[in-house]
């Protein structure tokens, strides 16, 4: 009978098809830089990352994340299971009723996939992502019937020719999209690169519950960042292979909003066409706000900036990390844009706008905006800070940050220091010892300051002895605590919100109620997404008695305010300001206070033209509530404080 | 940062040009950094000459400021390396006959030492070229000639025509130097050609000291009567607290502004 | 306020009209006793005297107080008659030697530096002995040049050399000058203005010309000892007085107390020269491309600015470089780089003009170096307010219209100018005569 080697043979080659494929694929992954990984464990751990991690993020789309396990289950249990079926013949009950089961499941998936794509979100691709669906649905009713046929529950002889025909053409037509499209580039190319994007992930650290957002060294005597798209490590360029433009990133990306020329799905897929060579005018998503699509031409040696990616698009970046949060695929959108930057930076000098000046500065005078460096005590004349360089030893080393320099932001200090003050805190400042941390710089591409800067520092860190480090910014506290230990630097590092609240939980500090209006609580990026602090800023409001009003967009889904990554400084325009659109946020809550914990958001939030929400710092909330009089330490201390808040 | 707000620069990459760069300081922290004006010459000759455009610098080759140049793009700097006591201008005649060059660009001051700004009109004289202070920008050279936009106070510019071989410095007008990037810096050559050179000795005899503030002089009237004095004493320092026009018709309003335009000689 | 005396039509017209009713007034005030209808001689008690400068009547009893008939304003006239003191003449007959000067005449005019300058010579031929004379050297059109009271004992005027006007740029004649003054005055000294405007560029001529190590950026200067300021003013030089000598501003006081006699000196011959540098005259500059930092004149429009086209037609019509508050630049209303304060350009402007801008704490640091601040504001409790030295409350739109008129007025040359100064004249009479 025409089954009987017509199907397996159609099997095999979809399969040799899918092994050569796979194998062309890996080649193009593998003209990246080398960067070793633990293969072994990385495979051992894979399943255990698909199913528990990415269903993590896949499982915030309740509906998606079962059409997914049942499809994709469904899938890989059939496959499994026609081999031996189908391939080698075998007629076994055990392998034909399971065999029927996993495609009735993956058909039930893939009927959910189609309803979605009937009427798709516009974050979604179109292309060859619309004739998904279909496929799935051919692919896994062809086989459920051809299984009924051949494993003898249909009498034999059942329907014709014709039927058997119909359906050789749906196993074709499934086979070709599901295995032969995975390994040469369909869409089903996710499951194969994305299960081993998974395995050889950069930041393995990240499964598990992990958290890991230090931008990775650059090493300054080899290749200062990426020109070409083989200058990335090769599992970088598997990562880009892993995108299922779902386009999650896009619909949280600010700068996306904001109508700046980028788009984190399209850059992750401009970056799959630099690595396969080609144009993008298969892509079938959104644009780059205010660029057509299908002009962009690359390959593996040829310069991304001005051919595949316009140099635009990177500096319109904030690197808020919302993109890397949301992505099902765990793809390192921001590493792969700051990587692109390091090139245009420190091989180019094409840092845009007022960035070379920022940089400038940094070198020359350890701080963005080129003051005296021997001023940065200035903002505290009056306060008789205890110098480090005086007392050698303190319990908390408060890190200043360049806030030192900005009149509002001192506002945000001296209320930290009454705060100190009050709690009477064993402190103590570096003075002008201090330098700038080091974020912008390592932002804006450029490592070889950014590692001057964090050198100086641990060294003068390293002169003193502290416990702690407490910090109101959170760019420092996040830079302090993630990114000097590649350079020898550990510390315990605390973002003044979680040390604040501590000293409340302890009974350190009495604070009154709060008398104001309806106040909402912005997350900052460095603070929450980077660092996962999203409980002690709240837990704080609530003892001085503020109901947090929670914005849409809050916690690890809160949005940028637009001041991250160099942002302001690089000023790529766009239709809007993601600082208005956050203000806005808040004026939907109808919140008259903004309660923030980043000098960086009160500086771009407060730049919205009023009348907006007031721009308060927690650590002024805090300070304006404080009861001063230590008699009575007993009463208000203990507010009810850890209400789930989300 | 400034518009285009004349035409670019002239380019042509025959063009011999040479920029001598010093090592400046930063006004803030006294750290070494390339010297700002001569790093829009060395701008400026990148623009007409490209790469091919060469870096001179005499003296003992601080790492730091001088890599800052290469950084810019170029492949090497031409170090002559003397003394940091000595005098350059000997030595840079020397080179500048061996190695001749159309146009010398340099900075109007240095940014450390005694910066007289002599060394260009020095040059200019020794080797009979001529010199044509605080230029903004070179438009055209052609047939020997070049004509050159010197900046002048208030951003305004007059177009100047001047044969070739010639030294000019640039002013702070000129467009801003490009951005130094650390590839590039790390990259670049910087081989040190020893020469020797007399040390300065009369400078050796001065003293050198930290600025020390200057007096701001003092608006002395000299009054001839009792009740000249007497205002002068009590009148009201300038800038506390401005004049306030809250009534009054919109023309009276810009009456008043026009009015102070005039006096302070911006509407003429 | 002004020293010319000044003529009150209204009190002429007054005075012609005996029918008028204040004409007995004016009269008494202007032409002292009065005969009554009796042909009693009657005085005005209260047209007596003037109000002193803390507020009391004084009566002037010396002169005659009557004096100023026709409206003419006796304590202008007082002024006037004041600052024609004689200042006494200094003389030098016959000068031991010479301290040459070398003046910028910027715009045909003594700056305030070349004076300091004129001043400094004079210190130094009072330290020397003998008698010396200072040559002002002054190349170019000179206007309302006062060279006497400047302090030149001695003139070398010239505006042209052989047919080549020495108004514009041409160092190479005007070293040629100095050259012909070098070998016939051979003065002790040469003094320049360490100035943009050519002062440091002859001085450095000169002195390479001559060989000799030139004193540069010096602010404090004696016979033997110079103090000059270093690269990036952060260094100061002792080192000995040279011959040429570059002065910084402010580097003595002028000459204010005597009077000189600025003879010319004809210089016997010129060298003659091939220039080699041209000057093509001076480029019309639009003032809107002007960069920022460079600016005199800034307009600079807020977030209170609603009719842009009209903002560029007044800042065309008054000549001004436009700048804009980092609100008006994120609305897309203006360039970025026109952006004034810290997070945009710190900028230097004589004078700026900030239209419906409330003056955030950083546009406010971006200013700080400016001289004049005019701010067109609705609100009048804004910072921008507080730091301009004049304010006007009102709908920037109403006041930049009128403002616009007014500029077009005034380059038409139809001036509908209302009779301001006389205005500020009779207020100065009311408090004094």
């Amino acid at each position: 009978m025409l089954l009987d080697w017509l199907l397996p043979a159609l099997v095999v080659t979809a399969l040799a098809l899918l092994v050569i494929g796979a194998i062309r694929r890996v080649l193009l992954w593998r003209a990246g830089q080398p960067e070793p990984v633990n293969i072994i464990a990385g495979l051992m751990a894979m399943p255990r990352r698909y199913l528990v991690d990415l269903h993590h993020v896949v499982e915030r789309d309740k509906v998606m994340s079962n059409t997914h396990v049942a499809t994709a289950g469904g899938f890989v249990l059939s496959m499994l299971l026609i081999i031996p079926v189908h391939v080698f013949g075998l007629e076994s009950r055990w392998l034909s009723i399971p065999l029927l089961i996993a495609t009735a499941l993956m058909f039930t998936g893939a009927i959910f996939v189609y309803r979605r794509r009937r009427n798709p979100p516009a974050r979604l691709s179109r292309g060859p992502w619309m004739r998904l669906p279909k496929s799935l649905l051919m692919f896994s009713a062809s086989f459920f019937l051809l299984t009924l046929v051949t494993s003898g529950f249909l009498p034999e002889n059942f329907g014709s020719w014709v039927l058997v025909a119909v359906l050789l053409v749906g196993v074709t037509l499934g086979l070709s999209e599901m295995l032969f499209g995975m390994g040469w580039g369909g869409p089903m190319k996710h499951a194969f690169a994305g299960a081993l994007h998974l395995a050889f992930h950069r930041r393995p650290e990240r499964f598990g519950g992990g958290r890991s957002t230090g931008l990775k060294p650059v090493n300054l005597d080899g290749k200062l960042g990426v020109a070409d798209p083989k200058d990335f490590k090769w599992n970088q360029l598997l990562g880009f292979d892993a995108c299922v433009q779902c386009g999650r990133c896009e619909a949280v990306c600010p700068a996306f909003a904001a109508g700046q020329p980028l788009n984190p799905k399209k850059l992750i897929q401009d970056m799959v066409v630099g690595m396969a060579g080609g144009t993008d005018a298969n892509y079938a998503g959104s644009p780059y706000p205010g660029t057509d699509v299908g002009k962009a031409e690359g390959n593996p040696h040829q310069p991304i900036v001005d051919g595949l990616v316009s140099a635009d698009t990177l500096w319109s970046c904030t690197t808020c990390r919302a993109c890397v949060e949301e992505c099902p695929m765990m793809i390192e959108h921001v590493d792969a844009i700051v990587d692109m930057r390091r090139h245009l930076t420190l091989e180019r000098g094409e840092t845009p706008n007022k960035g070379a000046e920022v940089l400038d500065n940094l070198i020359a005078t350890d701080n963005p905006g080129g003051n005296e460096p021997g001023s940065r005590m200035n903002w505290a004349a009056d306060l008789d800070l205890p110098l480090m360089a005086d007392k050698h030893e303190a319990e908390v080393l408060f890190w200043v940050s360049d806030g030192c320099f900005d009149m509002r932001s001192q506002r945000i200090l001296r209320a930290f220091v009454q705060i100190l003050k009050a709690a009477k805190v064993d402190f103590a400042v570096l003075g002008n010892e201090e330098r700038d941390s080091g974020d912008v710089a390592r932002r804006l591409g450029d490592d070889a300051t950014f590692q001057t800067l964090a050198r100086h520092n641990i060294a003068t860190l390293g002169k003193y002895r502290f416990q702690r480090i407490v910090t109101t910014d959170p760019h420092a506290f996040h830079v302090l605590k993630n990114e000097y230990g590649d350079f020898g630097g550990h510390y315990e590092v605390l973002h003044h919100s979680t040390f604040i609240n501590e000293l409340v939980e302890q009974g350190q500090l009495s604070l009154d109620r709060f008398k104001g209006g309806t106040v909402t609580y912005h997350d900052p990026c460095y603070l929450g997404r980077y660092n996962g602090e999203y409980e002690s800023p709240r837990a704080l409001l609530n003892a001085l008695g503020i109901q947090v009003s929670e914005m849409d967009r809050s916690g690890y889904r809160s949005r940028c305010c637009g001041g991250g990554g160099g942002a302001p400084i690089t000023d790529i325009p766009g239709e809007h300001r993601i600082a208005d659109m956050r203000v806005d946020d808040a004026r939907k809550v109808e919140a008259e206070t903004i309660a923030v914990a980043c000098q960086q958001c009160t500086a771009m939030l407060e730049g919205v033209v009023e009348p907006r929400p007031e721009i308060r710092d927690l650590a002024e909330l805090v300070a304006d509530g404080l009861i001063i009089e230590a008699a009575d330490s007993t009463a208000p201390a203990a507010q009810p404080i850890a209400e789930e808040v989300h | 940062m400034s518009p285009d707000s004349f035409p670019n620069s002239f380019s042509n990459p025959d063009l011999k040009v040479a920029s001598l760069i010093s090592v400046g300081q930063h006004p803030k922290s006294g750290r070494a950094r390339r010297a700002s004006q001569d790093a829009r010459a060395v701008e400026l000759g990148l623009k007409m000459a490209g790469s091919s455009s060469r870096l001179i610098h005499v003296g003992g080759g601080d790492e730091t400021g001088l890599r800052q140049y290469l950084g810019m793009g170029l492949p090497e700097i031409t170090l002559l390396e003397a003394d940091g006591r000595a005098d350059a201008v000997p030595i840079l005649v020397r080179h500048l006959k061996e190695q001749p060059a159309d146009i010398v660009l340099t900075g109007i001051h240095a940014e450390r030492g005694e910066a007289s700004g002599m060394v260009p009109y020095l040059l200019a004289e020794y080797l009979g070229w001529p010199i044509v202070p605080r230029i903004a920008d070179i438009q055209k050279v052609e047939e020997g000639f070049a004509e050159v936009l010197q900046a002048l106070p208030r951003g305004q510019r007059r177009l100047l025509r001047v044969s070739l071989p010639f030294i000019a410095t640039v002013d702070n007008a000129a467009p801003d130097a490009r951005q130094y990037a650390f590839g590039p810096a790390r990259r670049g050559l910087m081989d040190g050609v020893a020469v020797d050179a007399p040390v300065d000795e009369t400078r050796l005899e001065w003293q050198e000291s930290p600025a020390k503030p200057r007096p701001k002089r003092l608006n002395v009237v000299k009054a001839k009567s009792a009740a000249d004095r007497f205002k002068a004493a009590t009148a009201k320092p300038q800038g506390q607290g401005g004049k306030v026009i809250r009534d009054g018709t919109d023309r009276e309003k810009a009456e008043a502004i026009m009015e102070l335009l005039i006096a302070e000689g911006v509407v003429r | 306020m002004t020293d010319i005396p000044r003529r009150d039509p209204r009190t002429e017209w007054i005075l012609r009209n005996r029918l008028h009713p204040q004409y007995d007034e004016m009269v008494a005030v202007n032409s002292g006793p009065v005969r009554g209808p009796t042909g009693l001689l009657r005085k005005n008690p209260h047209a007596v005297g003037f109000i002193g400068p803390n507020g009391i009547k004084r009566i002037d009893r010396s002169a005659g107080l009557t004096g100023g008939a026709g409206g003419l304003s006796s304590r202008a006239k007082g002024r006037s008659a004041q600052a024609e003191v004689e200042l006494p003449m200094h003389r030098v007959e016959q000068p031991d030697f010479y301290v040459a000067v070398v003046v910028d005449l910027a715009g045909g005019r003594l700056s305030s530096h070349d004076k300091d300058v004129l001043g400094q010579a004079h210190q130094l031929v009072k330290a020397a002995e003998g008698e010396g004379a200072v040559v002002a050297v002054a190349l170019g059109e000179a206007r309302e040049a006062n060279f006497d009271k400047a302090g030149a004992d001695r003139m070398v005027h010239l505006t042209e050399v052989y047919g080549q006007s020495l108004t514009g740029y041409c160092p190479e004649h005007k070293l040629a000058v100095l050259e012909a003054v070098e070998s016939e005055l051979a003065p002790r000294y040469w003094l320049f203005p360490d100035s943009v405007h050519g002062g440091a560029d002859l001085g450095s001529r000169l002195a390479a010309r001559l060989s000799e190590r030139p004193v540069v950026h010096a602010w404090q200067v004696d016979a033997d000892h110079s103090v000059c300021r270093g690269g990036s003013q952060l260094t100061d030089w002792h080192r000995p007085t040279a011959r040429v000598i570059l002065l910084a501003e402010e580097c003595a006081l002028p000459i204010d107390e005597t009077r000189h006699e600025a003879k010319p000196i004809e210089l016997a011959s010129i060298p003659k020269v091939t220039p080699r540098i041209e000057d093509l005259g001076q480029v019309e500059v639009d003032p809107s491309k002007i960069a920022l930092g460079e600016a005199e004149f800034i307009l600079s429009a807020g977030n209170g600015v609603r009719d842009w086209s009209q903002f560029h037609e007044v800042a065309t019509a008054l000549g001004a470089t436009e700048g804009a508050s980092r609100v008006a630049v994120d609305d897309g209303n203006m360039p970025r780089f026109r952006q004034v304060g810290a997070t945009g350009t710190w900028v230097t402007a004589r004078v700026y003009v900030a239209v419906g801008i409330s003056g955030a704490i950083q546009h406010m640091q971006g200013i700080g170096r400016c001289d004049k601040v005019v701010a067109i504001n609705l609100d009048d409790g804004c910072d921008m307010i507080k730091r301009a030295d004049l304010s006007v409350i009102g709908n920037s739109q109403g006041i930049l219209g009128e403002l616009l008129r007014l500029a077009e007025s005034r380059q038409s040359g139809t001036e509908l100018e209302s009779p301001k100064a006389t205005a500020e004249s009779t207020e100065e009479d009311r408090h004094v005569a």
